[in-house]
């Protein structure tokens, strides 16, 4: 993948870090979701790739379908603030990423710039789940960091893992089934998805 | 396909085919089924553990299917503590006063539920693949988080919440070092994770062992390791006592097991001792990190909670060591633990019953008030505190011992004296929560004393049973089959 592809999809990850709309978050996850699905036919090399990247669309789409809705069913009076202004998030999440590209000294990726983009998104998810009280940007922060470990399975030497790729989907989808389930009944008992209403089990 | 491999089959089948048909039955049969199911689903789990003791020098290493001494012992327990978990379930249904479905489906939801999930869980120890073993795990997290946020309460969907956040990012850094791994075995794709293949990787020990630890960090956030635990207090006191019991005894060492497995399977690439060094890590800070919970007044759920903790680092600390006489411990100390935290936990249902402050408070002088719960509870703490004749304090003896024979003599050291922190904090809460000053209670004792009792008899009987055996285990062929794991 060319590394100005890669810095759009870091990018676009450090936006929904900062962002302050849910739906305008859903968005941004998709078109990531969706820049990955068009690398994918593009470096598609046989059937089996082409699978892969169909499962990586359909999961985009069913995401960003499940996450509208819930969206559209859990309207918020006004946004739940974040824990943390969004300038130190989004310095947390660079600190983070720079941190697991120290540490990690190597994925055997297809290149040292797709690794860094992987860890980044992977760093990115994390903070977001971390840092924001939203609980639908908690579970977005999950879909940020599989967005990254779907990158790191097209970058894999050889060509994509159709299994990874059917794997992360179907996981993905099914924990961001459960989620919406809870979201929902969060919402119903606290008023808001906010996490900040789940703080009472404390030692 | 071997017998064995058809009973493996079997044994993932049977409570997926339940799970089915509990949604799809008439509301009066679904307790029957429940029940049928799982005797059935334990005795197959059973069944598979009798044929690998009589085969241990020939484990089935298939593409999909392994079926070896770790893994016949782990099934065994998930089969075992199944089933009690399905038959304790109607008395907790029974005073169920909410749940995340609508009354008239809540018995067909809870048992579909449960019955996936512990399909999952039997599925794990034995699945040939480390990515098939993932996704399996990923799928405990889905099922087993709807059972913790079960009753639909404020502080279970709390739990449920942080449970399914934080496990999920975990497993999603375990999914990275499963990626890492698979650009380094040649052929890549789904079959360069089974178990065997896992050692011919070869982009150089560093890459494997940076892939290793993403491996066994996420994983960690699973099985409950400190320091990324978080979840593990909150989810094991929040959701339905059955489900605890399950989530403690069962899925807690069942993904232990990948990690074992993954440990055993790198070590020609990663060599032996940096991959123990991280099991040992994770083990000795789980276990400094749970004794000072255990010397705190906590409800009985949390302090058994904190009590997994604890137990997951010793287990952890004995694959670390990874002598003959460690995992003679291990071995045991994973029935042991099963059998006296489940019981714990079936005790949590009449307890609240008995007394409803239970579930937000230290509870003092049971065994005062209602002599058989105290009693039982008696037996589930004085089992996991390690006090002698329990079977984990043999195991612990064996494990102390084992980190000696691995020469590694501090870190053994340092675990015979968290473990003796730990006894004593374990020792107090026995004696203060069954013969402690009691608080002046209704006197209405809950329904299911012949329960209780039936309980605390046939727990009773299996520890002192593993007791024998764990006297017995070190030097046996068992232990040679572990050692070698499926290589």
């Amino acid at each position: 993948m060319s590394g100005g592809l890669l810095w759009i999809l870091v990018a676009i990850g450090l936006a929904v870090v900062v962002i302050r709309r849910r739906s305008m978050a859903v968005a941004l996850v998709t078109a990531q979701a969706l820049v990955l699905v068009a690398f994918a036919l593009y470096d598609a090399k046989d059937g089996e790739d082409v699978v892969a990247a169909g499962a990586l669309a359909v999961r985009a789409v069913a995401l960003a379908t499940l996450f509208l809705l819930l969206v559209s069913r859990t309207r918020e009076q006004r946004p739940v603030h974040a824990r943390v202004p969004p300038p130190v998030r989004a310095g947390a999440a660079v600190a983070f990423a720079l941190t697991l590209t120290w540490l990690v000294s190597t994925l055997g990726l297809d290149s040292r710039d797709a690794e860094r983009a992987v860890l980044a998104l992977v760093a990115f998810g994390i903070v977001t789940a971390a840092t924001r009280r939203a609980t639908l940007f908690q579970v977005l922060g999950i879909v940020l960091a599989e967005n990254g470990l779907a990158l790191a399975a097209l970058e894999l030497p050889g060509g994509a893992s159709l299994t990874i790729e059917l794997g992360v989907a179907l996981d993905l989808m099914l924990i961001a089934l459960v989620a919406g389930v809870f979201h929902e009944r969060i919402f119903a008992e606290f008023g808001a998805g906010d996490s900040a209403a789940l703080r009472t089990l404390r030692d | 396909m071997t017998s064995r491999e058809q009973l493996a089959w079997a044994i993932v089948a049977a409570p997926a085919i339940i799970a089915g048909l509990v949604v799809l039955a008439p509301r009066r049969v679904v307790t029957t089924l429940a029940v049928t199911g799982a005797l059935i689903t334990a005795g197959l789990g059973l069944m598979l553990g009798v044929l690998e003791l009589r085969s241990l020098s020939d484990p089935v290493v298939g593409k999909w299917i392994v079926v070896d001494a770790a893994g016949a012992l782990l099934v065994s327990v998930v089969a075992v503590v199944g089933l009690a978990t399905v038959l304790v379930s109607p008395a907790y249904l029974a005073g169920a006063d909410s749940s995340l479905s609508p009354a008239h489906r809540q018995q067909h939801t809870y048992f579909a539920v449960l019955y996936a999930f512990w399909a999952v869980l039997l599925a794990v120890p034995l699945v040939g693949n480390l990515g098939a073993a993932w996704l399996l795990i990923e799928a405990t997290t889905a099922a087993s988080a709807l059972l913790v946020g079960f009753s639909g309460k404020a502080r279970s969907l709390e739990a449920a919440w942080k449970y399914l956040i934080l496990t999920s990012l975990g497993l999603g850094v375990a999914l990275l070092g499963i990626v890492a791994l698979v650009a380094g075995i040649p052929g890549g794709g789904i079959g360069a994770l089974s178990w065997r293949a896992l050692s011919t990787y070869s982009s150089g020990n560093q890459s494997a062992l940076v892939a290793y630890v993403l491996l066994l960090a996420g994983l960690a956030a699973k099985i409950g390791w400190a320091p990324v635990h978080n979840w593990l207090p909150d989810a094991h006191s929040e959701a339905p006592p059955p489900v605890s019991a399950l989530l403690s005894a069962a899925l807690l060492p069942v993904v232990l097991l990948v990690a074992w497995r993954s440990e055993h399977a790198l070590a020609p690439v990663i060599g032996v001792r940096a991959g123990q060094d991280v099991l040992i890590f994770f083990g000795l800070v789980s276990l400094a990190v749970a004794i000072p919970f255990l010397w705190r007044s906590l409800p009985w759920k949390r302090l058994l909670a904190y009590s997994s903790l604890e137990h997951m680092g010793v287990i952890s600390l004995g694959i670390g060591f990874g002598t003959p006489l460690a995992l003679a411990g291990v071995a045991v100390h994973i029935a042991a633990h099963a059998i006296a935290k489940a019981v714990g936990f079936y005790a949590a249902t009449p307890l609240v019953e008995h007394e409803p402050r239970a579930t937000e408070h230290a509870v003092t002088g049971i065994a005062r008030t209602y002599p058989a719960l105290g009693g039982v509870m008696g037996i589930s703490l004085g089992a996991l505190a390690g006090l002698p004749p329990s079977p984990l304090f043999l195991s612990e003896v064996l494990i102390v011992a084992g980190g000696f024979e691995a020469g590694r003599s501090w870190v053994a050291a340092a675990t015979a004296l968290l473990l003796a922190l730990g006894f004593l904090g374990l020792a107090h809460a026995l004696l203060e929560t069954t013969v402690g000053k009691a608080r002046r209670r209704d006197g209405a004792h809950p329904r299911g004393r012949r329960t209780l009792a039936v309980l605390g008899g046939t727990s009773l009987v299996l520890l002192l049973g593993l007791s024998a055996v764990a006297l017995w285990l070190p030097g046996s062929g068992f232990v040679d089959a572990l050692l070698r794991g499926i290589s």
